[in-house]
């Protein structure tokens, strides 16, 4: 199972909408990881799986939501057993960017992924991003702590 | 020309009674409707050769002159004839051996017929200085010659000799001396009369007249027959059996016969002097009147009540021959009807009602494939749809399909027959909307037949006809043969005119409702559930076409799909479309955050705007971004379909704006969207807010009025207190508006209608929003507020001299709250402006776009990339210094490529599975051995190639600065190297595939040979010239203009309104320096110097005594002194002071002693007073003022260097002076002034100052245009090596055919001369060709199928 998931970390969040509210159901959260020191950018729709901040939660990136590993055919069915059970929000999108971020010291990389729209960043320590490929479909799994 | 014999002979009828018709209506034989003449209607017969109305071509009929009289179109011919001949013996003025020199230059067979008319004026210009306003003795004769000129208030001649000295007037003078007359003074100047004239013409030796270009003989100027023309070109009109309706021409004729006439009976009765008869003049009136009836010269009371046309005005003018029937011709098969949207329309469709498709009709050959569908027309006849209304038959007869043998025509239809059906789906009809600007103002499109009583098409191509639908009406047209679909389908078709060759920006984009719902659809927040988004899914291809669903993107708690899913699903429906788009656009409310710095470069957020305003689009999948007017409208390089066209075809742009069209209109139709009352109530805090703004802006006019008043106003460069007072409070008011539209944008909630419209760009800006909402902001006239009506103040309202914001324009309210009385006043006379404006600007742009034409018309590209006019002149080496296509430029100003996109395409739509990633220093290597694999011959531009380089060595720094970031950690470097591949690194494969679309696309966008490049550039600098609102506006204190300055630049006009040099300094960074060149440059006159100027009067001498204020000039570093005074006074005219009279008495003081005796000393002493300060003591004269300027920066230099560097503007002429000046640059020192540049620079610099001013006035409006529509103007402008303005005098001096030169102005002028000069046309140029109805010499008329 562990080779589902290509990563996987407890995120506290910081912020809601770092930049002030522009859309109603949707909601930019800032997050910080407890394990990677991740940083993440994420937009969330509040409207059906409401955050705050404080929230503490478990994300987990995975190339496909079947439990045998077999690639993602793109058709979704609720009937069989996948990885989303465990989850309570689950999105899928496309990585579309891996770029650096040479603020600091070291090598530090972003990637950026697209949930139809709903974006995010996740920012770290390039070793814990290294599996990941650009055009990749990838799921996003929340599950609240 | 034809001689009297000619005439006579080639007549067949002598035209002697001025009358019509018999009591019987038969017309009278020797009359003006003798019907040897032709048929004088439908009714009658030819009585020469026997045709009827519709065969006889007409024959000709003379009428003997008793006189003769001059032919107006020569009268200047002659004029000038008789200035260059001894009125004597009829030879010319010249001595031998000038004559002879002369004639060998006119014979010379190199000579064009411009030179020759240049010689022949220098040989006019030559004998009339000769006679140098006295006389000139006939060398052969020796006949002293007075002077000619044309008789004031009369047509003819006069001949002045009275400053001719020979002893005639003496004799003549004794000779009268007893009779009463010689008292009263002699006249001596004697009218030329017409047989005078004659015999002196019959006389001209033959080489003469080729001295003086004349082709025939000159006697031919002078009318002694007059040709009757047949009644075909001057019908006559029976009105209710007896009466008849004239042609103007009959009627002149008639005035002639009754002229001549009562001439002859003149003649006849007394023998009375030559030159007394009345008669003569009548008839010489009458006949200049028959050949043009505004002829001048013609006595007020012989001037008729109305004005009946001579033969010039059939010709000339608008509706005349050469404009209305030769170069535009009526058309059948044409419709005209109001127009109104269909999006459900393809874009390429036009919707004709069956009204219209009954009545137009295609001629289609019957064939094994159609024979069953066109009997079935046939048997429906021409009323019911679809029918036919006729057949033709191989042998040449035909029958219309009226009556019952409909049925039996249809069974015996027979291959290879030709039945004019009506139009059906898919039939080919060109579109147009007057005005027809531009190309693209008539395109073809395919028919569809539709109920109801309008021409309907989709809304995505309004933007090149310019057509909305408020009542607008349009035309169509259905071509009749095969070949002329095809071209037309070819050339105009909708999808092969996607973008405008104006910039190569897409001009059929989506528009309106279109791009207003696709905001809100690809919003962050809109979900929609399976069936919501099936159903949507469904209405972009009518739920026909197949879909691959997407993945939703939330599977968890609930399946959700985004908006920007539905766009994927648009882009790329099914997974065999094989569309894979890459693109980058930042829309309107991208927020250009900073997210980070990268050493000194600042990178934006780019797609993690919280706006959500950058639009990305990798692979067809829209990975973030609200689209709005950036992507999906016109006007954008970058937008959507831009790079559809680009990266796919014209197909796969046009059924992606079909979808969009479909699904927009309709969802739009489901979710709802319209404007109300509550749209614009301001809420609390926004009014708030508007206050706020409003008091603190007006507080801060009030400090600047009050330092205004008290005078301590901070002077603007170049301004006086007023009109610093005047810039400062514009500034604040102008920004109270801008200010308040901010506020409007921020507080308004999301859902307002108008704040959605304005975000994504489909109607109306901040500016509106904040109008309605906020405040309505300052209304201007002419640019500035509102003038004062009354004495000292706008309205009566208020105070005098008030300069308060309400005072003078301000509307603080908003079309909401409503405007007072005042502000409503002032808000009409800026409506006012803008009414005027419009009105006035349409007719001033359209004169000035049918010059261009006129002047580019004929210049199109060869096969050698040459660009040439119509004789083959070449006007450009390589057209646009790099014969690219602009229509197909994808780069930002007009550069062939966007690198950066491409390889962002090349990047994604190649992905780097199972490649080996190039390191860094192996990209430039792998450069150069793919360009020459890929471009052997060499067709790419060196500059191109240049970029390309340029452009990966950018991309190789990029990769080296990461690859030093992995260096310096010194953890598992493996893998980091691996993510920093990820992140910037490219592959060897996906470098060749750069390269080779690179030099691929750039080979594809070579401009094609015979492109009418001078129509297209012509129709590409004036139709953005018609969009130039408001003449004037200004800009920092200087004026810039808009249409009148690009009108001033094409006419090449000699003085212009704006004047400005742009000078650069040898020292730019020093303000002081540029102070005192300025100083050097601005006049400074005596009174600005001088301490004072005072009347000296002691005993023995009267003065003006001059002291200079030492301590100013010195301040202002002048270098004047008392000497240099002296100089100056000496040199200004108008004092009329010598040497003596002005003395210096030492370094600050000089003495003036006017020239003048002791009885009017006081006097010229006051007036020197006067005078003596504005004398010019410095500077130059032609200069009005001088500003300094900071120089704008580039962005390179923004970071580090801080300082500032200056240049000056030198307002007013005089470039070369100012270029002398020490301290400034000469070198790079320019004007804007063509004709200046002309002079002092030369002719290549005049070539680039119009470019460059083009571009500059059309930047500044935000227009862009590709340069090389400029470069082409500008070298058509130049080519001749004299600047050529594109007036009626410089395409005159083009090398233009007499027939083009006659289509455009001067009509008569223009062909009487070419009579004269015996021109000849060879019929190459667009205009000729049209006139004579064949196939130019350009497009797809450059070849020729030769024949063995």
């Amino acid at each position: 199972m562990s080779n589902l998931i290509l990563f996987e970390d407890i995120f506290v969040v910081d912020k809601l909408d770092p930049d002030g509210k522009k859309f109603d159901k949707v909601t930019r959260i800032e997050a910080r990881s407890q394990n990677c020191d991740m940083f993440m950018h994420l937009d969330v729709n509040t409207e059906i799986y409401p955050m705050h901040v404080g929230d503490k939660f478990t994300m987990a990136l995975a190339h496909t939501l079947n439990l045998d590993g077999t690639p993602d055919t793109g058709y979704f069915n609720p009937g069989r057993k996948s990885l989303a059970d465990k989850y309570e929000y689950v999105m899928h999108g496309k990585l579309y960017k891996i770029s650096d971020d040479s603020s600091g010291k070291g090598l530090k990389a972003e990637i950026y992924v697209s949930y139809g729209g709903l974006l995010m960043l996740l920012r770290g320590e390039a070793s814990h991003v290294s599996h990941f490929e650009l055009d990749q479909r990838l799921f996003l799994l929340i599950r609240k702590l | 020309m034809f001689s009297d014999s000619e005439i006579a002979k080639a007549a067949e009828v002598q035209v002697y009674k001025g009358v019509y018709y018999d009591l019987q209506s038969r017309p009278i034989e020797g009359g003006l409707l003798d019907p040897r003449m032709g048929p004088p209607n439908k009714s009658g017969k030819c009585a020469t050769c026997d045709g009827s109305f519709g065969d006889c071509p007409g024959h000709y009929g003379y009428l003997p002159l008793v006189l003769p009289v001059y032919n107006v179109g020569y009268l200047s011919t002659i004029l000038d004839i008789l200035k260059c001949i001894c009125k004597s013996c009829s030879r010319i003025l010249l001595d031998d051996k000038l004559a002879k020199d002369y004639l060998k230059k006119m014979r010379a067979p190199k000579t064009e017929p411009l030179k020759k008319a240049e010689i022949m004026k220098s040989v006019v210009k030559k004998c009339t200085a000769m006679a140098g306003g006295k006389a000139v003795k006939c060398s052969r004769c020796g006949y002293l010659n007075g002077t000619v000129k044309k008789a004031p208030k009369m047509i003819g001649v006069f001949h002045d000799r009275s400053k001719v000295n020979d002893n005639s007037l003496e004799e003549l003078k004794s000779a009268i001396s007893h009779t009463k007359e010689s008292k009263s003074s002699i006249n001596t100047s004697s009218v030329l009369n017409p047989v005078k004239v004659l015999s002196l013409f019959k006389r001209m030796t033959d080489v003469d007249c080729e001295l003086l270009y004349l082709s025939d003989r000159p006697e031919k100027f002078i009318i002694t027959n007059i040709a009757v023309p047949p009644t075909a070109i001057r019908p006559s009109v029976p009105v209710d059996g007896s009466q008849s309706n004239e042609n103007d021409i009959t009627e002149r004729l008639k005035r002639i016969i009754q002229a001549n006439s009562s001439l002859r009976q003149q003649l006849v009765d007394s023998n009375a002097a030559f030159h007394c008869l009345n008669g003569w003049d009548l008839l010489q009136v009458d006949v200049a009147q028959y050949i043009n009836s505004d002829v001048r010269g013609v006595p007020t009371e012989m001037q008729p009540a109305r004005p009946l046309s001579g033969f010039l005005q059939r010709l000339k003018g608008k509706q005349g021959r050469f404009r209305g029937n030769l170069s535009g011709k009526r058309v059948e098969f044409t419709g005209r009807t109001v127009i109104s949207p269909d999006p459900n329309l393809k874009i390429t469709e036009v919707a004709i009602p069956i009204h219209m498709a009954r009545i137009l009709s295609y001629p289609e050959r019957v064939s094994s494939h159609n024979i069953e569908k066109l009997r079935q027309c046939v048997r429906n006849g021409p009323s019911k749809y679809p029918g036919a209304v006729k057949v033709r038959y191989p042998d040449g007869s035909a029958r219309l399909l009226i009556g019952d043998y409909r049925k039996r025509l249809a069974d015996e239809l027979k291959f290879g027959c030709i039945v004019d059906r009506h139009l059906e789906d898919g039939d080919i009809v060109l579109f147009n909307r007057q005005p027809s600007l531009h190309r693209m103002s008539i395109m073809c499109h395919r028919a569809r037949i539709m109920p109801w009583r309008t021409l309907r098409f989709n809304e995505s191509v309004c933007n090149p006809y310019n057509a909305d639908f408020d009542g607008d009406e349009m035309n169509m047209h259905v071509p009749q043969t095969e070949e002329a679909r095809t071209e037309a389908l070819m050339l105009m078709g909708v999808q092969n005119n996607l973008c405008t060759p104006k910039n190569g920006e897409v001009l059929v984009a989506s528009t309106q409702d279109f791009l207003t719902s696709s905001f809100l659809i690809t919003r962050r927040d809109t979900f929609y559930d399976r069936a919501t988004f099936s159903l949507i899914c469904s209405y972009m291809g009518d739920a026909m076409d197949l879909i691959d669903l997407p993945t939703p993107t939330l599977l968890k708690p609930v399946e959700l799909w985004t908006g920007k899913q539905l766009f994927n699903v648009l882009l790329r429906p099914h997974a065999s479309v094989r569309v894979y788009l890459n693109l980058t656009v930042k829309e309107r409310n991208y927020s250009r955050k900073i997210a980070k710095r990268i050493g000194d470069k600042e990178i934006e957020v780019e797609t993690m705007c919280p706006n959500d305003g950058f639009v990305y689009i990798r692979n067809s999948e829209l990975i973030c971004g609200q689209l709005g007017k950036a992507t999906l409208g016109n006007g954008n390089k970058d937008g959507l379909y831009s790079i559809l066209l680009r990266d796919y075809n014209a197909h796969a742009a046009a059924t992606c704006m079909n979808r969009l069209a479909k699904m927009s209109a309709r969802w739009i139709g489901n979710h709802g969207f319209s404007i109300g009352i509550d749209d614009v109530q301001p809420g609390k805090r926004l009014n708030d807010a508007k206050g706020v703004t409003l008091s603190g802006n007006y507080k801060k006019c009030d400090e600047q009025i009050q330092m205004f008043n008290e005078g301590k106003l901070q002077l603007k460069p170049g301004c006086d207190a007023a009109q610093t007072l005047e810039a400062n409070i514009t500034e604040v008011l102008n920004k109270i508006r801008d200010e308040t539209g901010k506020v409007c944008m921020r507080e308004l909630h999301w859902r307002n209608s108008p704040l959605i419209m304005s975000q994504c760009g489909s109607k109306g800006s901040a500016i509106n929003i904040s109008q309605m909402i906020a405040c309505v902001g300052q209304q201007s006239v002419g640019g500035r507020r509102a003038p004062n009506g009354f004495i000292d103040r706008s309205l009566p309202h208020f105070h005098r001299g008030s300069k308060t914001p309400a005072a003078k324009g301000f509307v603080a309210n908003s079309f909401y709250s409503g405007l007072t009385a005042t502000e409503f006043f002032f808000h009409t006379m800026g409506g006012r402006e803008g009414l005027v404006d419009t009105a006035v600007k349409t007719a001033e742009t359209g004169y000035m776009s049918r010059r261009l034409i006129k002047a580019l018309e004929d210049l199109s590209i060869h096969y050698d990339n040459t660009c040439r006019n119509a004789s083959g002149c070449i006007v450009q080496f390589i057209y646009g210094d790099d014969g690219m296509d602009p229509a197909s430029m994808e780069g930002k100003s007009g550069f062939p490529l966007n690198f950066d996109r491409l390889l962002m395409k090349v990047k994604a739509t190649c992905p780097p599975v199972d490649q080996k990633y190039l390191p860094a220093d192996a990209i430039p290597q792998m450069l150069e051995e793919q360009v020459v694999k890929h471009d052997p011959d060499g067709v790419c531009s060196e500059a191109f190639k240049k970029s390309l380089k340029g452009f990966l060595e950018g991309q190789k720094n990029e990769l080296k600065r990461v690859m030093q970031l992995v260096s310096n950690s010194a953890q598992k470097s493996e893998i980091l190297e691996d993510v920093s591949h990820k992140i910037c690194g490219i592959t060897d494969r996906q470098l060749e595939v750069f390269i080779r679309i690179c030099i691929g696309r750039y080979r594809s966008k070579v401009i094609e040979a015979g492109t009418a490049i001078g129509a297209i550039g012509a129709q590409s600098i004036g139709e953005p010239g018609t969009q130039m609102t408001l003449k004037t506006f200004h800009f920092a204190g200087v004026a810039s203009m808009r249409v009148p300055r690009i009108k001033e630049i094409i006419n090449a006009a000699k003085k212009i309104s704006t004047p400005i040099i742009t000078a650069e300094l040898e020292f730019d960074s020093n303000v002081n320096v540029a102070r005192m060149v300025k100083g050097r440059i601005e006049k400074t006159v005596l009174g600005q110097v001088a301490k004072s100027i005072k009347i000296v009067m002691t005993s023995r001498l009267a003065s003006v005594v001059i002291s200079l204020d030492m301590e100013r000039i010195l301040d202002a570093q002048l270098h004047i002194d008392a000497n240099v005074v002296k100089e100056s006074i000496l040199l200004t005219p108008k004092l009329k002071l010598k040497e003596q009279h002005v003395k210096v008495l030492d370094v600050k003081k000089l003495e003036v002693v006017p020239p003048a005796d002791r009885s009017r000393i006081h006097f010229e002493l006051h007036s020197l007073k006067n005078l003596l300060p504005l004398v010019v003591v410095k500077g130059i004269k032609t200069v009005e003022r001088v500003v300094i300027a900071e120089k704008k920066k580039d962005n390179k230099s923004l970071n580090k260097e801080a300082k500032k560097l200056y240049q000056l503007f030198v307002e007013g002429m005089g470039l070369q002076t100012v270029m002398g000046v020490e301290g400034i640059d000469g070198r790079k020192t320019m004007s804007n002034h063509v004709m200046e540049m002309l002079q002092i620079l030369g002719i290549e610099a005049a070539r680039s100052c119009i470019i460059n001013e083009i571009a500059a006035t059309m930047a500044s409006h935000g227009m862009s245009i590709d340069i090389r529509h400029m470069m082409l103007l500008g070298d058509v402008m130049t080519f001749r090596g004299e600047v050529l303005g594109i007036t009626r005098f410089g395409i005159q001096k083009m090398d233009k055919s007499i027939l083009m030169l006659a289509s455009f102005e001067k009509t008569g002028d223009h062909l009487f001369n070419a009579s004269v000069n015996g021109r000849d046309d060879k019929i190459e140029g667009v205009t000729e060709c049209i006139i004579m109805g064949i196939p130019m010499q350009l497009g797809t008329g450059i070849l020729k199928v030769m024949q063995r």
